[in-house]
């Protein structure tokens, strides 16, 4: 078995009872491997993941012509050190994993599972597929792309299904469509609050992290100034969620500073572990800053949110690290 | 799996023992008609309501006008045994709790059907949830039979049941709509609700509040309701419009 340190993929070291987020991705970007720039847009984005989708030519063997064009593209799309996806099918699932699991690679996004069935399909392909290729034994993630109302039922069995699955993403336009319900965002309130609600908490449950957007960004299709985004993204991070599939670059940047602590909060958390850690040693339970009251609860989310700042700024040195390769 | 009929947006409820329903359905044309042996008909008129369904089916039924019949689920065995006859589309059953609940009243069905020379499987039926359990099992409920063509959520009782006191909005109400329609869509039902406000729901929304009610649940995916009141049928249909 050989152990590739380009799969390893960046999660946290501890556990599941932990509120520490366990992968920092707080923008996910698709790109097509058939994209001419796919080198520049991936390594110009600064994104902390990639999504490649593929598709099949109808003119020749697309399982070949895969296999033979994915190593490449998951090599040039990491340069800039984007932990690399590539979306599989949950119709294809088989022949599409054959095709496109190669070293480098830290998950596959499975697009249209119904149930947990598809789960355990998919991972006993990786085990198969991990052995022969060179890849460390369950080091693939499967993360699931929820898009329909089935997944959206069976998410507590599909989370539980495999040890392998990380992330939820929330394909909201695909899932409205399938749901019936109407796109335009035009209600007075979130059609799929309650199902976000479920995500996240189900996310969570098994260790794993929710990724989504905020009503009715969450929705859009046309450009969004930037004040709009950022109040946007604030709203999905203090919803739960981790990180956004972002529709466009000009998301990333927003979503990498914002699905994060700010330094205005981190600098409040640092005064909190202090006052607290001095009322502590004058034998106190709890002690007031600026009228709000700080007991062992606050003075625990104030060092996970310290320890997220801190995970986020080094994510993002690892980044700027690559982008100064030649 | 009967194929969904979305052009069934309001579902006008009259007791089954009204003397002037055929002139009330005349008057407010809705999509489907309820003959209701439940709420609305009093427990002295009960077995007069059930004694002249056949007679009521088969004077209102045309080509334009669908007919189901709410049974009470306390004496649903008998009010099935009423209804059915030539001229039903289907029987509502409100307040499922359990899958058991639904093979017995299909399998009463088929009976009636063999018994009363009407095409297998051509009676639909509905169910509306009423209570905590019944949401909590939908998706075996509604795998339960292939007639079951469509859910709804039926607010008062399960307001009742989970007891909330409605503020600005029915928050508990929105999160039971919104896994009726996951379910709903999971097993290819039509949905039925509307979202209602709690200063104007129900039988005491005036029309405008109906048809906001009618017009957020269809941007929900619901595509029809039940009708309090027959004044509720025009913007029902209107609110629901595709």
């Amino acid at each position: 078995m050989i152990t590739t340190p380009e799969n390893k993929n960046k999660r946290s070291s501890i556990n599941s009872n932990n509120p520490m987020p366990k992968y920092i991705r707080r923008s996910i970007l698709a790109l097509s491997i058939d994209d001419p720039i796919l080198e520049k847009k991936s390594f110009d984005s600064w994104a902390d993941a990639i999504i490649l989708d593929f598709s099949k030519k109808s003119h020749c063997n697309w399982q070949q012509d895969i296999l033979s064009r994915m190593p490449s593209a998951i090599a040039i799309a990491a340069k800039g050190d984007a932990e690399i996806f590539i979306r599989i099918d949950n119709d294809f699932a088989i022949s599409e994993l054959e095709a496109t699991v190669f070293p480098g690679i830290a998950g596959i996004i499975l697009k249209g599972a119904h149930s947990a069935a598809d789960i355990q399909r998919v991972s006993s392909a990786l085990d198969s597929l991990e052995l022969s290729r060179g890849i460390l034994a369950n080091s693939i993630e499967i993360d699931i792309e929820v898009n329909n109302a089935a997944c959206t039922w069976n998410l507590l069995e599909i989370a539980r299904s495999s040890a392998r699955v990380g992330i939820f993403l929330l394909n909201e336009q695909e899932l409205c469509a399938n749901l019936g319900i109407q796109t335009q965002a035009s209600l007075p309130f979130d059609p799929l609050e309650y199902i976000k609600s479920e995500l996240i908490t189900v996310a969570t449950s098994i260790g794993g992290q929710a990724v989504g957007m905020s009503y009715p960004l969450s929705l859009a299709t046309d450009s969004i100034d930037a004040e709009t985004l950022r109040k946007g993204i604030l709203r999905a991070r203090d919803t739960g969620f981790k990180g956004a599939v972002c529709p466009h670059p000009d998301w990333i940047n927003l979503c990498n500073s914002g699905f994060r602590p700010s330094e205005e909060e981190a600098n409040y958390y640092v005064k909190v572990i202090e006052v607290f850690a001095e009322g502590i040693k004058r034998g106190m339970a709890s002690v007031p800053i600026d009228g709000k009251m700080i007991d062992v609860p606050v003075d625990l989310r104030a060092k996970v949110y310290l320890e997220w700042a801190k995970r986020a700024k080094a994510r993002d040195a690892e980044k700027h690290q690559a982008h100064q390769k030649p | 799996m009967k194929k969904i009929l979305h052009h069934r947006r309001s579902w006008m409820i009259v007791p089954a023992h009204d003397p002037k329903l055929a002139d009330t359905i005349a008057q407010y044309k809705p999509d489907v008609v309820v003959l209701d042996l439940e709420y609305s008909v009093a427990p002295k008129y009960k077995e007069q309501a059930r004694a002249n369904l056949v007679k009521t089916v088969s004077t209102i039924a045309t080509d334009d006008i669908e007919i189901f019949v709410r049974i009470d689920k306390a004496s649903r065995w008998a009010d099935v045994d009423a209804a059915m006859h030539r001229g039903l589309t289907g029987i509502i059953f409100c307040g499922v709790d359990e899958e058991s609940e639904i093979t017995e009243i299909d399998a009463l069905i088929n009976t009636k059907e063999k018994e009363r020379g009407i095409d297998p499987g051509h009676i639909e039926l509905v169910i509306i949830l009423e209570s905590a359990k019944g949401f909590w099992n939908l998706s075996e409920i509604l795998q339960a039979s292939p007639r079951l063509s469509a859910v709804g959520v039926g607010r008062i009782d399960l307001t009742m049941q989970l007891g909330p006191v409605p503020q600005d909005e029915f928050r508990l109400f929105r999160y039971l709509m919104t896994r009726t329609l996951v379910a709903g869509k999971m097993h290819g039902k039509q949905l039925l609700g509307a979202m209602w406000r709690p200063d104007s729901r129900g039988g005491v929304a005036n029309q405008e509040s109906t048809k906001l009610a009618a017009q957020q649940a269809k941007l929900m995916g619901y595509t029809g309701c039940i009708c309090a009141t027959p004044e509720q049928v025009n913007p029902m249909n209107l609110g629901f419009l595709p």
